[in-house]
């Protein structure tokens, strides 16, 4: 029987349940120091100097770090615009200065931590304040204090969308609709707060036991920094508390390594939860003026767009998120007109960058927005305005060019509507049904609708490709089968799911398979952890290798070894006039419905059912599938009504979970139901798309939609949080009556 | 102070900084690091052990005022080398992401079951309600303590 489309149970859900299984703060060295790190007391400012003398003399300190300490005082995943350790001294442009709340400035290394702690009080970092800047739109205009050498107006990046004849464009529409977005921060809040030790391994290599998305990464930039060859730094993953994207970027990696390089004793770090919020990014806050014009029969004719992305400090992913939105701004709809602008700017507030969805929920609760807005206008069915307008194999995508085949948001929409109970299929036209509405005249309920797609795998012409190795052991018969392979486990599954795929590949039963993953010193790149890729790239080189193990096995070589390196069909940039590309090559779509009760006098949204369309190509542990539907369902309710990271003058003022609130077992939808279609990918393993940031995408905008049908007000501000609602409903004269 | 208390049924006799939260003393000083530490504010729950039955946050807790008790952490709940079930409840259910919530969340379970031998969807939700999971959202434990509930005699 196969094992694609099993529920196999995680291979890691034992030592999980039992506490055994080591996340990197439970791992520890005989000899270990432990590391503090001083942050920047300043938002913009210029370090003239730093004395540390009174804490190198606090008993127990073994050694402060500063910037004249790092051999190559730069770093970032894009682009490396962020010293490691801001100070005078350091050989790097611009390292004497700090952009954000966020740079680091020392590192003391003590016996224990809490004398770390103290010493770390001791340090005496003389600033001399430079202006700053905190709003994009103020930060791009002439004479904003500029952050970054050769980046003028702080435009950090601007992407161009140029399609059709916007001239004569507006005049074949019946219906223009306009509207300004916001969405705001969101904090991951991955469960375990950063942390990790750094040592010198048995053969001598700079090694560090962390937490991340991506080994080989990692290890290029603490490469980087130490200016070391990258055969002698090392990269390891234990279990990993949790990701999302914001264990993408660097947190205590490079600093980590440089102590354990420089005192060649083991160095440890913990964060505490209110380091890891004010100290790691965040999802990028974006702006949106949108207007889409559209045909009496709903047929789209033109949109605009100018989108304004807050990239913080430093680049961080900040160029491919927008270069995202660019695209995601449009929806997954053909439109024939098109100009949008998109920037990514630098401010004085906390860098942003990935975090699941990587800038399409932000563009989906535009575009979705939007299309809600539209179908009211037009008087039309939300449903049946998209089914007018979907993209399919043979039209043409905003950038101007056809989508990879395999196009499924039609019948994705329509599986969705279908399944929900809310709407009724007649003669080929869809009809929402009525809700039915509570006693209380204070609560109202409402059901909305958003459809979205997300990309699969780096997009705009970045290298793809991911590595993995299987040998076959054994003599006459089989005796296991093993797998090499860099996939970071974050709780999604990645492990179990490569196990199966491999299992399959070769023909064995799971109990056969043994994977070695997530170390630099034992597999090839594959890649990270993000874009819903793994499944897709890690199944395709793994059937790559498995076929070539088999031949050799076949050939009676022992073992039989094949190492493989799948590459996708190549991608391309934006033309930087016309936006035109061929951005992805594979894509995930998704479609919900919600069903929401607003509670008029306090504004409380509570959202009471979710249905979830997904196509996943193929689901190859349908179990593990759910969980991520169910996953990212509540990650996005907690974005779209609750979570409110407040951000003053580039300082976190909420960096709790008491004060930062995420979604507990209470908050959570009565009801998740996921749909789980299998429209296969032509060129997925077995079939398989991503899937796991595609449930993100729909939510926000289909709660605003909901609340609309509910209140008939539209509220294009996230987070939906109680006070801006019924602050909305009264300006627009609802519930006066009862306050 | 020296302090003596029986953990997962062994006692231990120790000299401990009063200031020492119980977390630490059974992280750092026992090495049970199965009890995780996920916040500074009393609000996650990954750090829940059992203390003399009850579930107990123990980042809100003294090591010294532990002194006497019997703490249970997640390191001592199967029996005999065999699954509670709730830790099978939750292996079988798929009540588990990343896992760092895992043991606070079975911890509070088990003590939430104690007081509530039949518990209804709706009264799981009201006694989960201290612990955070960021990855889950939530459904499958809520299906992982059903089932446990249930296979408990429940
Ligand atoms: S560590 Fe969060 S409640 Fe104890
Ligand atoms: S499984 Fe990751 S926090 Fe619960």
């Amino acid at each position: 029987m196969s094992l694609i489309g099993k529920s196999v149970i995680r291979t890691d859900a034992v030592g999980k349940v039992t506490g055994k299984t080591p996340y990197p703060s439970d791992v520890n060295f005989e000899d270990q120091l432990w590391m503090k790190i001083l942050f920047s007391a300043r938002s913009h400012a210029r370090i003239v100097s730093i004395d540390t003398s009174e804490a190198l003399a606090y008993p127990g300190v073994i050694a402060v770090f500063t910037a004249v300490d790092v051999p190559q005082n730069s770093y970032g995943l894009i682009m490396p615009d962020q010293p490691v350790l801001c100070g005078p001294g350091s050989d790097q442009a611009g390292a004497d200065i700090v952009r954000c709340y966020m740079d680091n400035v020392a590192l003391v290394v003590a016996e224990t931590e809490e004398i770390a702690a103290a010493a770390r009080d001791l340090i005496k970092v003389e600033y001399e304040d430079l202006p700053a800047v905190y709003d994009p739109y103020e930060a791009m205009k002439d004479g904003a204090p500029q952050l970054h050498l050769n980046t003028p107006k702080n435009i950090l990046c601007h992407y161009r969308i140029r399609k059709g004849d916007m001239g004569s464009a507006w005049q074949q529409a019946d219906v223009v609709v306009e509207g300004e977005f916001h969405t705001a921060y969101q904090e991951h809040a991955f469960l375990q707060p950063e942390a990790g030790i750094g040592y010198i391994d048995d053969e001598g290599r700079v090694t560090v036991l962390v937490a991340g998305q991506w080994t080989h990464e990692d290890q290029e930039q603490i490469a980087h920094a130490l200016s070391l060859p990258l055969e002698q730094v090392r990269v390891i993953y234990p279990a990993v508390g949790g990701a999302f994207g914001g264990r993408e970027d660097m947190s205590v990696q490079i600093v980590l390594a440089l102590a354990a390089y420089k005192l060649r004793r083991p160095v440890k770090i913990i964060w505490s939860r209110e380091e890891s919020i004010k100290y790691h990014h965040k999802r990028h806050p974006i702006s949106i003026k949108a207007k889409w014009g559209a045909r009496k029969d709903g047929k789209l004719v033109a949109m605009e767009a100018e989108v304004v992305g807050d990239a913080g400090g430093y680049a961080y992913t900040s160029t491919k998120v927008l270069g995202n939105t660019n695209m995601m701004v449009a929806g997954p709809y053909e439109i024939p007109n098109a100009h949008i602008d998109t920037y990514a700017v630098y401010t004085n507030n906390i860098p942003t960058g990935a975090f699941r969805g990587f800038g399409g929920p932000q563009g989906a609760f535009a575009a979705e927005g939007m299309m809600n807005r539209l179908a009211d206008a037009l008087g039309m069915d939300p449903v049946e305005v998209r089914r007018v307008n979907l993209l399919t194999d043979d039209k043409l995508a905003i950038v101007g060019t056809p989508m990879p085949k395999g196009v499924t948001i039609g019948p994705v929409v329509e599986k969705c509507a279908e399944e929900s109970g809310y709407w009724q299929r007649k003669n080929d036209t869809f009809e929402r049904l009525p809700v039915e509405q509570p006693a209380d005249p204070a609560k109202r309920r409402g059901v909305g609708f958003a459809c979205a797609f997300k990309n699969v795998g780096f997009s705009f012409g970045a290298p793809e490709n991911c590595w993995g190795t299987i040998e076959i052991h054994g003599d006459a018969t089989i005796e296991k089968v093993v797998v090499r392979h860099a996939a970071a486990e974050v709780g999604q599954g990645t492990h179990t799911v490569i196990m199966q795929m491999a299992a399959e590949a070769v023909g064995v039963p799971m109990e056969k398979v043994e994977l070695i993953a997530s170390d630099t010193a034992f597999t090839d790149n594959s890649g990270s952890v993000s874009a819903s890729r793994m499944t897709f790239m890690a199944g395709n080189a793994i059937r790559g290798a498995a076929e070539i193990a088999v031949q050799k096995w076949k050939d009676e070589d022992r073992p039989a070894v094949g190492v493989y390196q799948y590459r996708p069909p190549k991608t391309t940039p934006y033309d930087p006039k016309t936006g035109r590309s061929e951005p992805n090559f594979a894509y995930g779509y998704v479609a919900q419905i919600v069903e929401v009760e607003v509670d008029i006098e306090t504004g409380h949204v509570d959202l009471i059912r979710v249905i979830s369309a997904n196509d996943v190509g193929r689901a190859v542990n349908p179990q593990q599938v759910k969980g991520q539907i169910e996953g990212a369902v509540v990650q996005a309710q907690g974005y779209a009504i609750m979570e409110n990271l407040i951000s003053m003058e580039g300082r976190i003022l909420n960096p709790y979970l008491s004060t930062y609130l995420i979604p507990t077992v209470y908050d959570i939808p009565k009801e998740v139901k996921s749909v789980i279609l299998e429209y296969a990918d032509p060129i997925g393993p077995w079939g398989a798309r991503g899937m796991a940031e595609m449930p993100f995408l729909p939510l926000a905008p289909a709660i605003a939609d909901a609340i609309h049908d509910a209140t008939g007000i539209w509220i294009d501000r996230l987070p939906l949080t109680p006070d801006r609602v019924v602050k909305t409903l009264r300006e627009n004269g609802i519930g006066v009556a009862f306050s | 102070m020296k302090i003596s208390v029986k953990i997962n049924g062994k006692t231990v006799e120790r000299d401990v900084d009063p200031r020492m939260l119980l977390v630490h003393f059974l992280r750092d000083e026992l090495g049970l690091t199965g009890t995780k530490v996920g916040c500074d504010t009393s609000q996650c729950g990954s750090c829940t052990v059992h203390l003399n039955g009850e579930a107990l946050k123990s980042c809100t807790f003294f090591a010294v005022q532990a002194d006497g008790a019997e703490i249970t952490t997640i390191e001592g709940l199967a029996a005999n080398g065999s699954l509670h079930p709730m830790q099978e409840g939750f292996w079988e259910k798929h009540g588990l992401q990343c896992g760092y919530c895992t043991p606070g969340m079975i911890m509070a379970s088990v003590a939430f079951l104690k007081k509530h031998a039949h518990p209804t969807e709706e009264d799981i939700r009201h006694g989960l309600e201290g612990n955070l999971c960021r990855c889950t959202g939530y459904h499958n434990i809520v299906a992982a303590v059903k089932a446990a509930s249930e296979k408990m005699g429940g």
